[in-house]
């Protein structure tokens, strides 16, 4: 949902990024308001995971110049923790497992975290059961998972409802979702789909991440940024998406070569 | 290191290496016209009762060598009827002062030490759960004229090589590459190329008692394997009914891109002792799939100390069989030099009746992002005793290591036993080791499910214990199934269900 | 960052490092025939005690220091330790109002009140200072039910016959080096005995305070569960901050019989030593349960986290038929501290099973080692071994070593062993963090999850106590 007087929720100015001393982005710019939904497209090694993982603080990357605006604070200068609660949400591509730690455990913890930023009351044992068991229905999982140490031997479709799950739980403003759909075959790509539709609002805002367009034909995208070598290469609406489809990349190629002399490092 | 514990009668532990190094040695010094240190070339006796000060007479023996000529120090034989003896061969270094002069020493060393120490007893920790009986037993000299006759009796029945692969016979005596032409690739390792093989002359961790025996006799065999290069060898010794020690000391050099199939067959029915000390270098990425296959007899005793070092993105698979001996004692001992690369280690051991089967592997990575997949089976049935100890070591170099060690042993009777203790030690905390042992009998599920559908109880025990051997078998190179592996292990005596 | 970051969080300063001040009776500096008599004469003991101590003294002088552990330490100066020291308080005391406060202050501070008001409910506790018990709570309570919970040397004067029969029944006094040494010189301890169909109606506790620098404590505890009796036993130990090293060498013993079961909990807090390895308690203890009658079962759960050095074994020996014998251990070493141990199952009876769980967390330049013996003897028909072992290692220059032996005599018996390694990966901190978990919380959760199979095995009552324990150790500021 477009509205051109909506608050803006992320700003992000000239953003050059590297990894191991290798830079990946080469100033990127995005403006994100509260309602509207982004998709990042591109090729693998265009930086689109790499701003992803700028921007949720972590910290194998190194900003070396441009700065994000969230709601108007220096997002860089917060910590993961801080981000998260505060609102900005990062949808792992390869959720990560923790034997040992309880799922249910650990997502009281996080949305008591996120509660006690928000001014609201942290939730006891029984009453966030209550609250994990109605948002579970978002993404129609298994109770048994709460059970079970934080995705430890999850499948990767379990994985990525266990991820949407915990979007519902933290309520962010920001959710990126990094490459949500790969893995994921078409029902648990629909179910997944849906818990973002449905957690969507005018207060928030979605960046989806992907490759491929079958993402954005469940989830409509108010805006297609294509990346390459490290930067927003185009900006269009969902149609952009659908060229993408019938013409492949490889024009991506061609504008890439017009333009100055950008360096092609992969990511 | 004190007079006084001397005082005590010299048992026949104390007094088999040395005995076995005067005959060893012995017989060359006698051929050269006498060597006048009793240190090395005097009676067993004398040798023993020289122990305590080994030292010193080591230093002495040292003396005697750097007088003596190099050529002179390699085994000789003195049985005028022996093949031609392995003077004759291309290892005989040219003149003295030259760069086969690390072997030497390294010979020298080993002969020091078999005089020194005793035979291994269970109070020395690697040698805790192993009775070394059937080695005392074992009449501390090289093969007379009489046994070599037998071994040959022996190796006239082995079955032809398989197509494709080079057979050379190991006797200890003869030069194994007479009227051998080697496969492409394949050629004498030059002398001056020795040192990369043999272990260092300051090697700050003990080298294994039992290759020592091998190296006492110095080196029999070596090769290399030219960069690039592809080839198969096929070594084999057959002892058939001789008695006494067979030493087999092998060098193998895999030059960088070098690719072996190797497979290693050692025999033997009577009374000996087959004592293999293999140096195998695998240059920076080299392969080598490398066989092993020992199948003895009750009163026989292989003792095979393999030291394999890795080069940098070098890929080795060790595969190993070994049924059949009163004793055997296996000691894989890998290194991967420079991290990058991979090992696949598998091993199956079986005793019967009262036999001991051990195997001590260690494998110990120096740089990081190196790979160990490690599975050792071991079965004990009759009064059989089997041992495996498993060493893996990851220190602070060896990041991203990522090592498994299985140990999968099946007890096949109440009066066998069976040892199994891995030994993992890491100071590098970016690594993934796992390690896991079981100890089991066969399957009683299994059992069952095989006889409700009309099977014998043998015959099932049988097909489920085929079943546990075929995971290594099947890693054996090509050239192993004419030696009927599954057949010797499973021949002995029908498992107990 | 990270691993930085989580190494400086397990480096917490040691909080029970203080010493009281307090008027002590020492005997001389040294060990000799001499000192074993006068320790027997000042606990006014019984000829055949005397006599368990003479003889064991005499088996010591022969024997040698075990080398064989992964372990590092000088040569220990048997002639430089005290042997006895006891708070100038002439008898143990009738009524804890009697006890001298700055005893009930010194534990209160250790968080052990033993005064009357404000007792850990449902826990009795024994108290030992140095060489002596100093006080028993709940004794006559739990005396109404028959069970007995004292300090050992009361029950040498009370309960002689009882500790005749089983004081040395499962340790020998020659068993090893340092149990030979516990058994001339040992000081005091607890005895426990729960006769016959008593499920003891309260947790029982013994709390081991070293305070003198120059002083050995070498306690020795006994407990008995008789035919179909429960309890559950936990132990606490701290001591002063001092740059040199105290010797500890306990032994303790269990015998179970027929349906018996005891469960015992150490949370081990000895000081450990500084950041450079300087100080610390030399720990060298022998632990064995006996599971003696049939149906029997014997259950270790420790959490090591002090000890310069630690060398430790709590055991089971599986004769009765249908016994079970568990371990579960954490261990957490840090700096300099050198950790091997592990634990014995000895299967002897049919159907005898047991289960091993270590988890060893390994920072700094520390040394972690498990090392292991599962045995199943010929007539363990129908045995069962499980054993995992698990180890988290911080930072690059920690050792975790894993030593799991097994010796099997009997077919129809299954043992199953497996290890692991870990880390608490800079992707796992990540993930947490990016959903708002504070750092140090992240770090606690993860060793906490790591070390859950170990903490779900402690009393209710204590486990808070063990929590807190690692909490201690990890909480701090962010580096």
């Amino acid at each position: 949902m477009i509205r051109p007087d909506a608050p803006v929720l992320l700003e992000i100015r000239d953003l050059h990024a590297s990894v191991a001393e290798q830079p990946i982005l080469h100033g990127v710019n995005l403006t994100i308001r509260a309602g509207e939904i982004h998709a990042v497209m591109g090729r693998n090694g265009s930086g689109k995971s790499t701003l992803s993982k700028v921007l949720a603080g972590h910290p194998a990357y190194t900003v070396s110049a441009g700065s994000v605006l969230y709601r108007g604070e220096d997002l860089l200068a917060l910590d993961p923790e801080q981000r998260a609660r505060r609102g900005v949400f990062l949808g792992f591509q390869y959720p990560v497992e923790i034997p040992g730690v309880s799922n249910l455990e650990f997502l009281r913890v996080a949305t008591n975290a996120r509660r006690q930023e928000r001014g609201e009351e942290e939730l006891d044992t029984f009453a966030f059961e209550d609250l994990v068991r109605e948002r579970l229905e978002v993404v129609k999982m298994d109770p048994a998972f709460l059970e079970r140490s934080v995705n430890e031997g999850f499948s990767g479709g379990e994985k990525k409802r266990n991820e949407i799950l915990q979007m519902a739980l933290l309520e962010p403003l920001v959710a990126i979702l990094d490459e949500t759909d790969s893995g994921l075959d078409i029902d648990a790509l629909r179910i997944v789909a849906g818990g973002v539709n449905q957690l969507a609002s005018p207060e928030n805002a979605t960046l989806l991440i992907t490759h491929y367009q079958r993402l954005l034909d469940v989830i409509t995208p108010d805006y297609v940024h294509v990346m390459a070598a490290g930067r927003i290469l185009r900006t269009g609406g969902k149609e952009l998406a659908l060229e993408l489809e019938d013409r492949g990349y490889d024009w991506v190629d061609a504008e890439l070569a017009a333009l100055a002399p950008a360096p092609l490092e992969v990511g | 290191m004190v007079a006084v514990s001397w005082t005590e009668p010299v048992t026949a532990l104390a007094a088999w290496g040395a005995a076995l190094v005067a005959d060893l040695d012995g017989a060359m010094d006698g051929a050269i016209g006498g060597d006048s240190d009793g240190a090395i070339g005097g009676a067993p006796e004398l040798a023993s009762a020289a122990g305590p000060g080994a030292d010193a007479n080591g230093a002495d023996a040292n003396g005697a060598d750097a007088n003596g000529a190099a050529g002179s120090r390699l085994p000789a034989d003195s049985d005028p009827a022996a093949p031609s003896p392995l003077s004759a061969s291309p290892l005989a270094p040219s003149s003295a002062g030259d760069p086969a002069a690390p072997a030497l020493e390294s010979r020298r060393q080993a002969q020091r030490r078999l005089q020194r120490e005793p035979l291994p007893s269970r109070r020395q920790e690697p040698w805790r759960f192993t009775d070394t009986a059937a080695l005392a037993a074992i009449r501390p000299a090289r093969f007379s004229g009489e046994d070599r006759r037998l071994a040959a009796l022996a190796a006239e029945a082995l079955p032809p090589p398989q197509a494709g692969w080079c057979r050379l016979l190991l006797d200890g005596a003869s030069d194994p590459l007479a009227g051998v032409s080697l496969p492409e690739g394949v050629e004498p390792l030059p002398d001056d190329q020795w040192a990369a093989c043999l272990p260092a002359a300051d090697a700050s961790e003990e080298e294994p008692w039992i290759g020592a025996i091998a190296a006492a006799a110095g080196p029999l065999l070596a090769l290399r394997v030219r960069a690039e290069a592809m080839a198969r060898l096929e070594l084999v010794s057959e002892a058939g009914a001789a008695t006494g020690v067979l030493p087999l000391q092998l060098l193998l050099l895999l030059e960088p891109g070098a690719r072996l199939e190797l497979l290693q067959v050692h025999r033997a029915a009577g009374a000996s002792l087959t004592a293999v000390q293999a140096r195998i270098a695998v240059g920076a990425g080299a392969q080598l799939q490398h066989g092993l296959i020992a199948q003895g007899n009750d009163d026989g005793v292989f003792a095979a100390d393999l030291a394999l070092r890795q080069g940098f993105g070098s890929q080795v698979a060790f595969s190993s069989v070994v049924s059949g001996w009163g004793l055997s004692r296996l000691e894989p001992r890998l290194v991967q030099e420079a991290g990058g690369a991979r090992s696949r280690l598998r091993s199956l051991q079986r005793c019967d009746r009262r036999q001991v089967a051990d195997q001590h592997s260690a494998v110990r990575f120096e740089g990081p992002e190196g790979q160990l997949d490690q599975l050792h089976k071991a079965i004990a049935a009759g009064s059989g005793r089997s041992v495996f100890n498993g060493a893996v070591a990851v220190p602070r170099a060896a990041q991203r290591t990522d090592a498994a060690q299985l140990s999968r042993s099946l007890l096949l009777s109440d009066r066998a036993r069976i040892d199994t203790k891995p030994q993992l030690e890491i100071v590098a905390d970016d690594v993934k080791c796992a390690h896991g042992a079981t100890v089991t009998r066969l399957q009683q599920e299994e059992l069952f499910y095989l006889r409700s559908r009309g099977i014998s109880a043998a015959t099932a025990g049988e097909l489920l214990l085929r079943g546990f051997c075929a995971e290594v078998l099947q890693e054996l190179p090509e050239a192993a199934a004419l030696w009927q592996p599954l057949h010797h292990l499973l021949g002995e005596e029908a498992p107990a269900p | 960052m990270s691993t930085a970051a989580v190494g400086d969080l397990v480096s917490q300063p040691y909080r029970y490092g203080f010493v009281t001040d307090i008027e002590t009776e020492k005997i001389p500096k040294g060990l000799d025939e001499d000192v074993v008599r006068l320790i027997s004469a000042k606990k006014e003991e019984p000829a055949f005690l005397l006599d368990f101590r003479l003889r064991a003294y005499r088996q010591w002088l022969q024997m040698q220091t075990p080398d064989w552990a992964a372990l590092g330490f000088p040569a220990i100066d048997y002639q430089d330790i005290i042997y006895y020291a006891a708070p100038r308080q002439q008898s143990k005391k009738a009524s804890l109002d009697e006890v001298d406060p700055k005893l009930l202050e010194t534990f209160d501070k250790l968080g052990i009140p033993l005064s009357e008001q404000k007792r850990l409910s449902n826990v009795a506790v024994d108290a030992v200072f140095d060489s002596v018990s100093i006080a028993t709570t709940y004794r006559e309570k739990l005396a109404e039910h028959g069970v007995i919970f004292c300090s050992i040397s009361e029950a040498v004067k009370e309960y002689p016959e009882l500790i005749e029969r089983y004081l040395g029944t499962v340790v020998p006094s020659n068993d090893n080096y340092f149990a030979a040494l516990n058994s001339a010189v040992f000081s005091d301890g607890s005895f426990v005995f729960i006769p016959n169909g008593v499920e003891c109606p309260m947790e029982l506790s013994t709390y081991f305070r070293i305070n003198s620098g120059d002083t050995g404590q070498f306690e020795r505890t006994l407990i008995v569960a008789e035919e179909g009796a429960s309890v559950s036993y936990l132990e606490g130990c701290t001591a002063p901050m001092f740059d040199t090293n105290q010797l500890h060498a306990a032994v303790v013993e269990l015998v179970a019989l027929d349906d018996a079961s005891i469960k015992y909990s150490t949370v081990q807090n000895w000081y450990a030593g500084d950041e450079n390895g300087v100080g610390g308690i030399f720990n060298f203890v022998t632990k064995r349960g006996h599971c003696r009658g049939d149906r029997s079962r014997i259950s270790w759960t420790q959490v090591e986290t002090g000890s310069a050095i630690t060398w430790k074994y709590p055991s089971c020996v599986l004769q009765g038929a249908d016994s079970v014998g568990e371990f579960y251990s954490v261990a957490l070493t840090n700096h300099h501290q050198q950790a091997d141990t592990g634990t014995k199952m000895i299967h002897v009876g049919p159907r005898s099973r047991s289960t091993i769980v270590s988890k060893g967390i390994s920072a700094g330049q520390s040394s972690n080692s498990y090392r292991g013996l599962v045995q199943i003897g010929p007539k363990a028909v129908g045995a069962r071994n499980f054993s995992q072992c698990d180890s988290m290692l911080i930072g690059d220059r920690a050792a975790a070593n894993t030593y799991p032996y097994i010796r099997s005599q009997q077919p129809d018996a299954a043992v199953e062993h497996e290890a692991s390694t870990c880390r608490i990966s800079e992707d796992q901190l990540f993930y947490l963090q990016s959903r708002g978990i504070g750092f140090e919380e992240a770090v606690s959760m993860m060793v906490s999850g790591f070390c859950r199979d170990v903490f779900n095995q402690l009393p209710m009552e204590f486990a808070a106590e063990a929590d807190k324990l690692l909490a201690l150790k990890l909480e701090g500021s962010v580096g």
